[in-house]
């Protein structure tokens, strides 16, 4: 066993630093642990994230360390037939006869094929570690979860501008704060107690907070304005105040543009940038020379971004004003009429947005004389997960870009794309990329090259997204109609629950039934659980060494100034019978296969080990060596590990300016106009021809795109659109079994709810109470309705990801609808083409059931 | 002497309830009884709707008036302004419950948490605990303000929107927010002068 259970911090009555994984954030915290038991927890005052604060969903974890239903014990399924409500008849096994099995078909396919096998998590502190595992046993089924949940459109466009995965904005010096589809800043989405601190603070100040949203969320309820937009249309909306913007108020900075974006590159009638025929490089017009020269000529003085030119007997036009001539074809009548905010409303937002951002203004930083742009947007996955996700961020995101709020202080900024350890880079084109330590698997851009699929995600024929996690049922179900080579036969799955996060149960279950052998890691039996032909316990993550930093910087670490800070996650109590961490899994099932030394060079990587402190392959690591080595990595290798008897935070050293608001200090530009799709629309449209399938892939544009969902085709007999949110309470389905959670969930009007509006509740002679059935064409859930005023007309909304029905998990089930059951296994008119988000949005009719 | 009270600032509050987890987990507190929660209110109607989020616990009045009506004293005032229940001497005969304008105290018959299979396998030593057939409300967590630590509601808060001090010292943080944003009691007509007040 690689366990290292007497590592666990000694004592009777204590409190011990650890990290919350009750959501993704790792807030530092302090768990109490009296003669044995964890009894409490609280936020930890010297972690620089949490700071001694802590929200409902990290507070309330002793409880579930508890559950009387978690998996202590190996089990093995004896009935062969797999359903939902089939019995699996659970048998309790050894340990080592559960390993032996597992061990065994792992040994089978991985000889046969190791792409066989699918390893499935959501558990971001151990992506490295699975990671690493996965390539070194060979397989490229990694990491089918409901990540895109949240954002495979959204993250793409912070990766292409801002060189990192997530995006806040910078609190301290915005007035003008826009979230958009997003509750940052209300104890949900990243980084949620420092930016619910921000937030809070200017709110005291004075700033100003609009939030667009189909439901009047808890962002929308602290909002200014709050604009009730009808699902999906966000794209149309953006579009409406990119034109107001440029085309009426004619305000955008032109400096911003000039010097720190591709605007000036200028662009043939074909969509393509004008290269250099030496260098290759693309050609801008410098105006003081009246000639074109390569974007980084070192003569070049005064690059136009506007009107258009001549070169060598071809007519081109700057980016930007290819952008603008485009966006002067917008109708900003119609916009409005689709996203159903009236015009006069989205114009007087627009020109307040645009003289927030205060163009021109600056500010004295450290010696350094930056742009204060003191507006911003941040955008996530109620705006994103549509059909048209990717067009409508970078729309939303060209708001921020054309006042030059991005990366500087006031404006938008991305998490950490510049850190100790890590930097942006920049591409031949001078365009922005992400560290590879950032981007850790994909880069959008530049992005793959197209190929037939070989992986079951089918993420080759999606060269430019971040990743296509939700489309794994495609691959699984049907891989001869993608020209993949072999058929998956094994998933190891922890912590991520399939048949609740995805799409209609019954189809998931077909999916989930082609996988011969299924090892689920597990706390509790739930829905995917019940599955397995193995199950193994999990221990919880109070109970766990983990990766160190527990989470990774681009995301988890406050953006902007302050200090570099990681914590590490240590266990506070012994996990309970047989359970251990799903981590330490990994690395026994490597030691088992003979491949735990190839996990450890990849991890060496992976987890950017410094030479002195690089693994070993001679040698056994536990977890916590693992972690240990990771901390000395970053702290030097007289680092005492003691320190962390006190606080899970250790500080490295203040921010620089430069790390704090990177953008004027790095060498790269950011894209305006996205050139580099053309390229890849080419390619797929080449790989899908070979395979004979035929994909609309008009959403490979460079300017941005308005895309309706399949939801706003007319279908009268069902009138109404579904959707979900967010509670503070909940963090996907993984709160649900929280006794205090569930009481505070029961005690809120919302949470559990169906809700539409009055008028939509008169039309059918409905009540609050009533009992009701919402059905799509594709599935149906039945709950409580709340007639209300907070939620879009044309709109049904439900919260969270509940309606649980699993036996092993009793507190959760039958409370609450989970939206998800609405939704078909995805279909091309349900996907966004370029990024591989899922459409979430889906027509559906309401009808009374009961009382 | 000090004159406890605690200032609420709705403008910071996001609704997101720690406070309310913080106090269960702090006291026990039976299943479904919350000595503090967040009200949600629907206001206005669409597009123009809202929704406020008002915590409310026990407003620890100068002029309690479910200490006046308990038959037995078990609901008293302490001298720093804390009202208390006596837990011994409580006959839920619910006379304050009927009397507190507010609404604030939960009648409890049975004290237990339970998993639906009846299991109670979790169970943190409190400082009072909590009986059945008693009527309970927040006690400020004195037992934490004689240690010289806020209520746990106001230690948790991560929007800092809960600040308990000493209304009576002019200096208290607590005591300059009432001043500065004027903060006000809920149902002034009831002349109960609550010492939990609010600023928005």
């Amino acid at each position: 066993m690689l366990a290292d259970r007497e590592k666990i911090l000694p004592g009777d009555d204590v409190w011990i630093p650890t990290v919350c994984a009750g959501c993704y954030n790792c807030c530092g915290i302090l768990a109490h642990r009296v003669r044995g038991r964890i009894v409490e927890i609280k936020g930890d005052p010297e972690a620089a994230n949490s700071r001694g604060y802590i929200c409902a969903k990290g507070l309330v974890r002793a409880l579930d360390v508890h559950h009387p239903y978690r998996v202590t014990r190996p089990l093995k399924r004896t009935n062969p037939e797999k359903g939902i409500g089939v019995d699996p008849g659970w048998k309790e096994i050894s340990w080592d006869e559960a390993m032996d099995l597992v061990g065994r078909e792992l040994e089978r396919i991985r000889a046969e094929d190791p792409r066989k096998l699918i390893l499935s998590h959501f558990d971001i502190a151990g992506y490295r570690l699975s990671g690493a595992f996965g390539r070194a046993f060979g397989t490229v089924n990694m990491h089918w979860n409901r990540a895109d949940y949240c954002g495979s459109a959204s993250h793409p466009a912070w990766l292409i501008t801002n060189g990192t995965l997530n995006s806040e904005v910078d609190f301290e010096r915005c007035r003008y704060v826009v979230l958009w589809g997003t509750q940052l800043g209300h104890m949900v989405n990243t980084i949620s107690l420092t930016a619910a601190a921000g937030l809070a603070e200017g709110r005291r100040r004075g700033h100003k907070l609009v939030v667009v949203d189909p439901f009047c969320s808890h962002a929308a309820s602290k909002a200014d304005e709050w604009l009730p937009i009808k699902p999906g249309t966000d794209g149309a909306l953006a579009l409406a105040m990119l034109h107001v913007m440029v085309c009426e108020l004619g305000v955008y900075d032109v400096s911003f543009l000039k010097h720190q974006t591709n605007g000036p590159y200028l662009v043939r009638s074909d969509g393509r940038y004008l290269r250099d025929g030496a260098t290759g490089k693309p050609l801008v017009w410098d105006l003081k020379d009246g000639c074109a020269k390569p974007f980084s000529d070192a003569t070049l003085a005064d690059p136009a971004i506007e009107g258009k030119f001549s070169v060598a007997g071809a007519t081109v036009r700057p980016a930007f004003q290819v952008l603008k001539d485009y966006l002067a074809t917008i109708r900003p009548e119609e916009m409005a009429r689709i996203c159903t905010i009236p015009l006069e409303r989205i114009r007087r937002i627009t020109r307040e947005f645009c003289t927030a951002a205060s163009i021109g203004s600056t500010i004295q930083i450290d010696g350094h004389t930056l742009p204060l742009r003191p507006a911003g947007i941040d955008f996530k996955r109620g705006m994103a997960a549509h059909r048209g996700g990717w067009n409508s961020c970078f729309a939303i995101h060209m708001l921020n870009l054309l006042v030059g709020a991005v990366d500087v202080p006031g404006g938008q900024r991305g998490v950490n794309p510049v850190g100790p350890y890590w930097s942006a880079g920049v591409s031949e084109d001078g365009l922005i990329i992400p560290s590879d330590f950032i981007a850790k698997y994909n880069k959008p851009y530049p992005g793959r090259t197209a190929a037939p699929p070989q992986t079951l995600d089918l993420q080759e024929l999606f060269p430019a997204a971040l990743f296509t996690r939700g489309l794994y049922p495609l691959g699984i179900d049907e891989p001869e109609k993608y020209g993949i080579p072999y058929r998956p036969e094994m998933m190891i799955h922890c912590r991520t629950n399939h048949m609740m996060n995805s799409h209609d149960p019954a189809a998931m279950a077909e999916t989930l039934k082609k996988l011969k052998f299924q090892l689920s890691i597990s706390l509790f039996i739930d829905e995917t659980t019940e599955f397995a032909d193995v199950v193994l316990p999990d221990a919880h993550d109070l109970e766990r060494w983990d990766m160190f930093p527990a989470n990774d910087p681009y995301a988890f670490i406050a953006p902007g100034p302050g200090q570099w800070y990681f914590l590490l996650r240590q266990p506070v109590a012994e996990p309970p019978g047989d359970a251990a961490p799903w981590t330490q899994i990994y690395l026994e099932l490597a030691e088992r296969l003979g491949i735990l030394e190839t996990v450890y060079r990849l991890g060496n990587a992976m987890w950017n080990l410094s030479e002195d402190c690089k693994l070993d392959p001679k040698r056994k690591y536990t977890m916590r060596e693992i972690a240990e080595l990771q901390v000395r990595s970053i702290f030097g290798t007289d680092f005492d590990m003691g320190r962390f008897a006190r606080s899970s935070c250790a500080v490295l050293r203040p921010k620089t300016v430069q790390e704090a608001f990177p953008r004027m200090f790095l060498p790269s530009r950011v894209p305006i106009y996205l050139e580099y799709l053309l390229g890849h629309k080419q390619d797929v449209q080449k790989v899908l021809e070979q395979l004979g399938m035929q994909w609309d892939l008009s959403c490979y544009s460079p300017v941005p795109l308005w895309i309706p969902c399949a939801a706003h085709a007319d279908d009268p007999e069902y009138d109404l659109i579904a959707t979900n949110n967010k509670v503070p309470t909940h963090q996907f389905s993984t709160t649900t079994e929280n006794l205090w959670i569930d009481e505070i969930a029961q005690a809120n009007p919302y949470t559990y709810s169906v809700m539409i509006h009055t008028s939509a509740a008169q039309r059918r002679g409905l009540k609050s109470g009533d009992l009701v059935r919402v059905e799509s064409r594709y599935g149906s859930y039945t709950g409580r309705l709340q007639v209300t005023e907070l939620v879009h007309p044309e709109c049904v909304l439900s919260s969270g990801t509940f309606g649980h029905w699993a036996k092993g998990l009793p507190i959760s089930a039958g409370k609450g609808v989970n939206h998800n059951a609405l939704l078909p296994k995805p279909t091309l008119d349900r996907i966004d083409i370029l990024s591989g988000q899922i459409d979430m949005c889906v027509r559906v009719k309401v009808s009374k059931v009961g009382e | 002497m000090a004159r406890y009270g605690m200032v609420i600032d709705l403008k910071r509050c996001v609704g997101c309830n720690a406070c309310a987890a913080a106090c269960k987990s702090e006291h026990n507190t039976p299943a479904g009884v919350f000595q503090t929660k967040v009200l949600e209110k629907e206001m206005g109607r669409f597009p123009d709707a809202n929704r406020v989020f008002v915590p409310v616990l026990c407003n620890h009045c100068e002029r309690p008036v479910c200490a006046e009506v308990c038959p037995t004293g078990a609901t008293y005032k302490r001298a720093d302004g804390i009202v208390m229940i006596d837990y011994e001497k409580c006959i839920a005969c619910l006379a304050c419950i009927e009397h507190c304008p507010y609404r604030v105290r939960t009648l409890v018959r049975d004290r237990r948490t339970l998993y639906p299979d009846g299991r109670t396998p979790f169970e943190k030593p409190v400082h009072q605990k909590i009986r059945d057939n008693v009527v309970t409300k927040c006690d400020f967590c004195y037992h934490r303000v004689e240690q010289g630590r806020p209520p746990a509601c106001c230690e948790v808060c991560p929007t800092s929107a809960r600040v308990f001090g000493d209304l009576s010292d002019a200096a208290s943080k607590a005591a300059r927010l009432a001043r500065e944003y004027a903060g006000w009691p809920m149902m002034p007509e009831q002349e109960t002068r609550p010492c939990v007040l609010y600023i928005g």
